[in-house]
């Protein structure tokens, strides 16, 4: 019941991460800029808490640095938008689906969420539609929207159009919520201005993560052998020309250009984004996504 | 141009066919079973957008599309090989099997004569090819000058030098030696008797012809009349060609001679011809010659040759190209 959060889980108490999982928790607090004056209790700093709210006082009595905590006026909201079309049932950078991924980040924020007492929501759908799951606080919960993600996105799922699910959030909610948006490297694009057009309206009423996955390199060489299939429109991919080395060469490059141009557009509307290439870099790449966007912010 | 196995393209057809029907179907199933396995990949377009790849893409087609002509050329050219392409030629064998016996008459009045024939008959011997040449000399005996042979520089040597005897104004008339030992000078029935008795190997089936120069003119007592001489040779199947220079207006005095030769030597189905001008003999002796040549040819042939160049060639290079091909779609 509990298998996809389990596994979000034990990604976080993996050694190497263990230490990030702290700091994530204060990056994730950060995150929320309406702190109610009512306070709660003091607690040891983690790398990432905000240093106004470190209380002085009872640092230099304790020794090391200690931090207050309030109490929450109201449950913040997180609302994970997962593109759940069939690109996501592609394979992502490091070769496992891009879906897998997709679960991992969301599980781990709304992990973070969850702990913290905060609301839990998704977004998710392709072109043929939309769903919403409301905002709840609890852990069941949380599994239940990653299984919703787990299975809506397949290699029959309908086309990606997250703009249709961007969209679907502008117009339905009024309230101030941190949007996860899980995308991949083909949902932004300079050139599409609606969508930079919604972007910044969503931007204008809400805080956005923006964690884009890496879409498969279709010239490794460990695909060489197989036949890869272009799930927009199910298409071979002919195997002699992923074979070509300038073609390897000329591909990485544009995939560069392409990946940068796209964090540019996402930067210069104030979003921070990170991308993702495999499960291992979820964490971390996590972690610098909060850091980064509490950095920028203040 | 034609095929000995007609039937053979429309085998291939079935064959090839049949193969390209077995492998579009094995393609499609192996597809299909690739396709469950395929690995799926969104956004290719990163890839198929590329001007590399596009171009890529481009030399690949120009490449199958290569492959597809030279493929199909080859196997036409397989077809047509296979089916045995042939050119038909027909063709009217020559019998090279042909004996001549020239056969003059060296008394006095015909020496002119015998020069052009001789000369025309060394001139001859150079388009030769098979045939067997005799000379008898005949007065009033005969003289083999030579037997028939086909050692052509031998008859040409021996032409020469009767040809320089004949006419040469130093000449000591050496070949009229043992010419002049029967009853008699100019004994035509004898001499041409003897002409026919100079054919050997007469169970061989070979044409055998007589040119007998002479003017029929006979002072002496022969053992063979001219008549007599003539059907010796229908009996042998000799043809005789006469030649008479003496069958003109101005010898109107021996104009029963060429009567009765005329009438001889048409009796042994060859030809008579009169003539004033020794100029006239070359003409005379390829009338003879094409005459044999046309007498002689046999039925028509039909020859069928194999052309397997082309469809070899074609076949070689397209291989080649091939090769080539394979290779740039394989790399």
């Amino acid at each position: 019941m509990d298998e996809l959060l389990h596994r979000v889980k034990t990604r976080l108490a993996i050694r190497a991460h263990r230490k990030v999982r702290g700091m994530l928790d204060g990056e994730y607090v950060s995150l929320f800029h309406g702190k109610s004056l009512d306070f709660d209790d003091l607690r040891a700093y983690a790398p990432g808490d905000d240093v106004k709210d470190i209380d002085w006082k009872a640092t230099a009595r304790v020794g090391s640095p200690l931090t207050k905590r309030y109490i929450a006026t109201r449950k913040h909201a997180v609302l994970l938008i997962a593109d759940t079309g069939r690109d996501f049932a592609a394979l992502s950078t490091g070769g496992n689906p891009k879906r897998d991924i997709a679960t991992l980040a969301a599980g781990v924020i709304g992990y973070l969420a969850v702990r913290h007492g905060d609301h839990v929501g998704l977004v998710a759908g392709d072109e043929n539609g939309t769903e919403y799951v409301p905002l709840r606080g609890t852990e069941s919960h949380l599994e239940r929207l990653l299984a919703v993600i787990q299975n809506r996105t397949t290699l029959s799922a309908g086309a990606s159009r997250l703009a249709a699910q961007l969209d679907y959030v502008r117009r339905t909610f009024r309230r101030r919520m941190l949007l996860v948006v899980l995308a991949d490297d083909g949902a932004m694009s300079a050139d599409r201005d609606d969508d930079l057009r919604l972007l910044r309206r969503l931007h204008a009423q809400h805080e956005i993560l923006w964690i884009t996955i890496g879409d498969a390199d279709p010239t490794l060489e460990e695909y060489a052998d197989s036949t890869l299939i272009d799930v927009a429109d199910g298409r071979e991919l002919p195997p002699f020309l992923r074979r070509d080395a300038a073609l390897r060469e000329d591909f990485a490059a544009a995939v560069a250009t392409r990946t940068r141009a796209s964090a540019d557009l996402l930067e210069k509307i104030g979003i921070t984004s990170i991308r993702l290439t495999s499960e291992d870099t979820v964490i971390p790449g996590l972690f610098r996504l909060l850091e980064v966007h509490n950095h920028a912010r203040r | 141009m034609e095929l000995i196995y007609w039937w053979l393209p429309l085998l291939w057809l079935v064959i090839i066919g049949g193969v390209i029907g077995l492998s579009l179907w094995l393609g499609a199933r192996r597809r299909e079973r690739a396709r469950s396995l395929a690995v799926p990949v969104a956004h290719s377009e990163r890839l198929t957008q590329l001007p590399a790849y596009r171009s890529a893409l481009r030399r690949y087609r120009a490449a199958l599309v290569g492959s597809a002509v030279v493929l199909s050329l080859v196997l036409l050219a397989a077809v047509v090989m296979s089916s045995r392409l042939v050119s038909i030629t027909s063709y009217q064998p020559e019998m090279r099997n042909r004996d001549i016996v020239l056969c003059l008459d060296v008394s006095g009045s015909m020496i002119d004569y015998d020069a052009a024939i001789v000369r025309t008959f060394r001139d001859l011997v150079d388009e030769f090819d098979g045939e067997r040449i005799g000379l008898v000399l005949f007065n009033a005996s005969a003289v083999t000058y030579f037997p028939l042979t086909s050692d052509y520089r031998f008859v040409r040597e021996q032409l020469d030098y009767l040809e320089n005897d004949l006419s040469s104004p130093l000449s000591d008339y050496e070949f009229i030696n043992g010419t002049l030992l029967g009853e008699g000078s100019s004994l035509i029935g004898d001499g041409l008797g003897s002409c026919v008795m100079r054919f050997d190997d007469l169970e061989s089936e070979r044409s055998r012809s007589v040119i007998l120069a002479t003017d029929n003119y006979v002072a002496g007592e022969p053992i063979l009349t001219l008549p007599e001489a003539g059907q010796f040779a229908r009996e042998r199947n000799v043809r005789v060609y006469g030649i008479n220079p003496g069958d003109v207006s101005s010898k109107d005095y021996i104009a029963g001679y060429a009567r009765e030769m005329e009438r001889v030597v048409r009796g042994t189905d060859g030809g008579y011809f009169a003539l004033e001008d020794p100029s006239a003999i070359p003409s005379i002796v390829d009338g003879i010659e094409a005459q044999q040549t046309t007498l002689l040819t046999g039925e028509p042939v039909l020859v069928r040759t194999d052309e397997p160049i082309v469809p070899f060639l074609l076949s070689l290079f397209g291989t080649g190209l091939l090769m080539y091909f394979g290779w740039r779609l394989k790399r």
